[in-house]
């Protein structure tokens, strides 16, 4: 009996404490995964601010249906990479379009727009992902109001090896994007990170140590700024917006 | 039992230290010392989450040690443990998220530590709970303290910080060796080597020496198997 009742009580009493101790932290952990996402959001366009909410309230977000390259209303609520998971929500990519090895793609993707005093595109940031060495990386990419100049790039989770891969995180490297040429002038992407260093303004310097991961980061901007994904949009809200 | 001492208490915080510590004499719990030490603020939490885990789970099943059945202490032992650990994990995640999110798995794999497992049987199990509490919060000083000197270097040769400032000049070239796992692996090796010959006491006997030569050559035997 005893062998029964001692572990039962002992589960029973740990079962209480950790469910009680999860459900009140529950709010306060949401609100650091909302925040880190938004900081992240706000790095990559350049701003480093304290206020992340007031920052925040300045961006317009906008979605875009993949599928018929349409501007669409989503919920407040909506998170795309959430969506991957739901069959209704995401569509599996095609083996020989996956470059950047996403398996699933989600059907609606947001785009983050700052506006100027005359109601011209400022900035605009977008997210992407895709397969480095090791496992995906996230991050948000950042374009300047010509939409083909980078502004910023920052990568929010990954799983690289640190000292190599990891570099993606690296100040200096991050700075040598701001400036470089995403489209060539048949409007396809040009953008890659090659090995060693860059010769012209469609190159990015290479991680050295690290070339299966900068040529992650190389297919991911292929593929998000590409066809499948967010180009043809950008050039609707080029016209859109931009008279 | 006897009332605890003040020299007790302090024995049982003090001693895991330098004369007892849990990894350079036990050599425990070294899987987290490799993967948690490349910045000092994350070893910082990660410090003190081992400590109170290790702290209370001693506590806990020092009250519980009357009640639980021999042949299944090692379950109950575990489920204590793990709640302990995924409070901690939950905590960190609401209030030190940064770390939390650099300590990715390594906050969940304090339930494997085999100092939260050893000291729960070596000494929770057969002691009262205040003494069990010491017991536990020492080892996790010991922890913290091989854990704070291995971040400190790795830190400062490998990137040039020293909790995120920079204390090395620019022309600095950063080891980044010191920030791959196997860095720790010397770095603990060479403290090990330090405190042994230091405190001779903890050097081990030599289990299975190496035997004088016994080889004969082949010539010999060959005369010995003809006469």
């Amino acid at each position: 009996m005893k062998n029964l009742f001692i572990p039962l009580l002992a589960c029973i009493a740990c079962a209480v404490v950790v469910s009680f101790t999860a459900v009140s932290v529950r709010s306060m952990q949401d609100l650091n995964l909302e925040n880190d996402k938004k900081s992240k959001i706000l790095l990559a366009a350049g701003i480093n601010s304290e206020n992340i909410d007031e920052e925040f309230e300045k961006i317009e977000i906008i979605y875009v249906d993949f599928k018929s390259n349409k501007l669409v209303e989503m919920d407040e609520k909506y998170d795309h990479i959430k969506a991957t998971l739901k069959s209704d929500l995401s569509t599996v990519v095609p083996k020989e379009k996956d470059i950047a090895i996403l398996k699933r793609m989600e059907n609606v993707g947001p785009m983050y727009l700052w506006f100027d005093k005359g109601n011209n595109i400022e900035k605009v940031v977008l997210p992407i992902r895709g397969y480095g060495l090791w496992g995906t990386l996230y991050g948000y990419i950042s374009l300047a109001s010509d939409l083909n100049t980078i502004n910023g790039i920052e990568f929010y989770e990954h799983k690289e090896t640190p000292g190599l891969g990891a570099e993606v995180e690296n100040e200096e490297w991050k700075n040598i994007w701001k400036g470089k040429i995403l489209y060539n002038k048949d409007g396809g992407v040009e953008l890659k990170v090659v090995k060693g260093s860059s010769s012209n303004i469609y190159e990015i310097d290479g991680l050295s140590g690290a070339t299966l991961t900068s040529n992650g980061v190389s297919n991911m901007i292929q593929y998000w700024l590409g066809p499948e994904a967010y180009g043809p949009a950008l050039k609707i809200v080029k016209e859109t917006f931009n008279s | 039992m006897k009332p605890l001492t003040f020299k007790e208490s302090k024995q049982l915080l003090f001693a895991p230290i330098i004369e007892n510590n849990p990894i350079a004499l036990q050599i425990l719990g070294i899987c987290s010392a490799l993967a948690v030490t490349v910045k000092m603020d994350v070893t910082l939490v990660m410090c003190a989450a081992l400590t109170s885990v290790v702290a209370l789970s001693n506590f806990f099943i020092s009250l519980l040690r009357f009640y639980i059945p021999e042949n299944i202490r090692i379950i109950v032992q575990m489920t204590v443990i793990a709640s302990l650990v995924i409070i901690v994990d939950e905590i960190l995640k609401a209030y030190a998220y940064e770390a939390s999110k650099q300590l990715s798995v390594f906050v969940g794999l304090i339930i494997t530590n085999c100092i939260v497992m050893g000291r729960a049987e070596a000494y929770a199990m057969k002691n009262p709970p205040i003494r069990s509490f010491l017991d536990g919060l020492g080892n996790g000083l010991g922890y913290s303290f091989i854990l704070i000197v291995v971040a400190t270097i790795r830190e400062i040769f490998g990137s040039g910080t020293f909790l995120g400032l920079q204390v090395m000049p620019d022309s600095y070239p950063t080891n980044n060796f010191l920030l791959l796992p196997p860095s720790s692996f010397i770095i603990i090796g060479l403290m090990i080597w330090i405190i042994r010959s230091i405190s001779t006491s903890q050097i081990e006997e030599d289990e299975n020496p190496l035997k004088a030569h016994t080889f004969k050559p082949l010539v010999a035997k060959k005369e010995a198997s003809n006469g």
